[in-house]
């Protein structure tokens, strides 16, 4: 140790945030490749994106010579293509969500990474960003994809859509952006929760098992809550066809980026204020 | 340098830490020791801003750590050697750490080299040893090559000559004028290691200042004496101010008067001595002394069969 890393000026400058920040998020980037279950929940949501997507709507179009006029008239041709995002991707991608806080306090792993970045809410500036960014990565290589074999799927019984047709363009990214949104909301139930099983049930919770509680309530109110739970506002982004009790693809964004702000918001006053 | 003044922690009922007052200075090996439960940990997680005093507060190098940038760079600390991902390895757990300081990633060879692990660098780190995880974790304590290093109980599951290369690295780190902290449960290790001491029980400071002189303060000595006339010589030196106490047939113990003198007022009175030596306490003792009341759990006294 007799050659100095750094120089006592690199040692006494104070850094600006911003670099805190970038160092943060490359840091944060480190861990997530270098370890094997990232590698693998991303697989596997690749798969179910484009795999389940392909399949639901293979089954619609075997399906197809059976349906009524009425069910033709109000298919959305891109239902069963998210079919696999929203559902089993969205699973894998909460649980890597989750993961991204529930793993270090599992392992102790929290006092190093608060004990290198102090700054706590630029931390999870740091870990949500570059969660995000790896999500919206996978999304973006994935929702194109299964756009075109599904839309290709369907041409054979003239219901697919073109990307130039209205809203198709906006539906894929709106599903791409869900899967972000259910990632960013899963690591901040990862910070607030701490413990993985826990974090997990909540969230999945929220997303699986609350629709169903809500349709039990009494008529309207279960229809009128069921559009502003995050599972709909969700669905509704990538939507082409206006369903009963969903809302429309910005009404839908809007409210899960409520739930986004809401959740984040939550989990930096709880990072700030609870010991490690 | 580290300075705590008046620092406490409270976790509900419990005072964990109480009123802790202290500075660890520069250029020395400064042990912090105390029994199990003594509030050691907590003291250092307040030291490096993972939690937060209830009252009083603590700097390093004048900032609370909390505020400063790029920590590593100023302050290496090793708190838990488990707190690593086992799916990772040894060299991929220095990377993110180095990066979130933006440290140069030749370092990670660097420190790896210096704690001998790098054989084992893409090793996983679930797969290590006890002792190779605390060589990990003090490698990434040596990351920033920083000013101010803080070690809970780094001596942990090493091997005799792990426990001797961590001796030898701790003196070597203190003698290139960093400040260095480190606690332990074991007095007879920090007489090998410290120069300065922190003795604290439950939470209190029971004791601080150079190893010599809290062995010196803390356990006194005594004078053993055997001689064929124990109970004249005793009354003559109680006569001369001496605290004398029996010690076998023909021993005595005795306080408040120096060897030497003891051997004077014996030549004088005519009394034949067959042994006359100083006998000071060892530090263990010392410390077992001091800490007596503060321990949390103690052994109950053997019951009589």
């Amino acid at each position: 140790m007799s050659q100095a890393v750094l120089t006592r000026d690199a040692v006494r400058a104070q850094p600006s945030l911003g670099a805190v920040f970038a160092a943060a998020s490359r840091s944060e980037w480190t861990k997530l490749r270098t370890v094997r279950s990232t590698v693998w929940a991303l697989l596997f949501a690749v798969v179910c994106i484009v795999g389940l997507g392909t399949l639901l709507t293979a089954l619609e179009v075997s399906r197809w010579d059976h349906r009524s006029i009425t069910e033709i008239k109000g298919f959305d041709p891109l239902l069963w293509a998210f079919g696999g995002l929203d559902s089993l991707a969205q699973l894998a991608i909460g649980v890597l969500g989750v993961l991204v806080m529930s793993s270090e306090y599992a392992n102790g792993g929290i006092i190093l990474t608060l004990g290198a970045t102090p700054q706590r809410r630029l931390l999870l500036a740091a870990k949500v960003s570059t969660f995000a960014a790896v999500v919206a990565v996978v999304s973006l290589m994935t929702c194109p994809v299964t756009f075109f074999v599904c839309q290709w799927l369907l041409a054979s019984k003239h219901a697919g859509l073109s990307i130039a047709d209205p809203g198709a363009l906006r539906a894929v990214f709106g599903a791409a952006l869900h899967l972000v949104l259910i990632g960013v909301i899963a690591v901040g139930v990862g910070a607030l929760v701490r413990r993985t099983a826990g974090a997990v049930a909540l969230l999945f919770g929220i997303l699986l098992v609350l629709p169903g509680l809500v349709s039990l309530l009494p008529s309207p109110w279960n229809n009128q809550v069921t559009e502003y739970l995050p599972s709909s506002a969700g669905v509704a982004m990538s939507a082409v066809v206006r369903f009963p009790n969903l809302l429309g693809p910005a009404g839908g964004l809007l409210v899960l980026c409520g739930y986004v702000a809401a959740t984040l918001a939550a989990a930096a006053v709880l990072l700030v204020r609870r010991d490690a | 340098m580290i300075e705590a003044s008046h620092l406490s922690k409270r976790y509900g009922q419990t005072l964990a830490v109480n009123d802790l007052s202290f500075v660890v200075g520069s250029g020395q090996v400064t042990g912090f020791l105390g029994p199990n439960g003594s509030g050691k940990s907590t003291t250092m997680r307040m030291i490096v801003g993972l939690d937060a005093p209830s009252s009083g507060a603590v700097t390093v190098d004048g900032q609370p750590y909390g505020q400063l940038r790029f920590p590593l760079r100023r302050v290496g600390a090793l708190l838990d050697a488990n707190a690593i991902h086992p799916g990772r390895s040894a060299r991929s757990h220095l990377t993110w750490l180095a990066d979130s300081n933006a440290i140069p990633r030749r370092r990670v060879d660097e420190v790896l080299s210096i704690v001998g692990l790098s054989d084992a660098a893409h090793r996983r780190a679930g797969q290590f040893s006890l002792g190779m995880g605390q060589r990990l974790g003090i490698a990434g304590a040596l990351l920033g090559d920083p000013d101010v290093l803080i070690f809970d109980e780094p001596i942990n599951g090493l091997d005799p000559e792990g426990i001797l290369w961590v001796r030898h690295l701790l003196r070597s780190l203190a003698d290139e004028g960093r400040t260095v902290l480190v606690s332990s449960h074991l007095m007879s290790e920090m007489a090998l290691t410290a120069d300065h001491l922190l003795i604290i029980g439950r939470g209190t400071m029971l004791a601080a200042g150079p190893v010599a002189e809290l062995v010196e303060r803390s356990s006194g000595h005594h004078v053993r004496v055997l001689t064929p006339a124990p109970e004249i010589l005793g009354d003559i030196l109680r006569a001369k101010g001496a605290t004398v106490v029996t010690d076998g047939p023909e021993g005595l113990s005795v306080t408040g008067l120096e060897a030497r003198d003891v051997g004077i007022i014996a030549a004088a009175a005519d009394v034949t001595l067959y042994e006359l030596s100083t006998q000071r306490a060892s530090l263990e003792e010392a410390f077992m002394e001091l800490t007596r009341d503060h321990a949390e759990f103690r052994a109950g006294e053997p019951v009589p069969s």
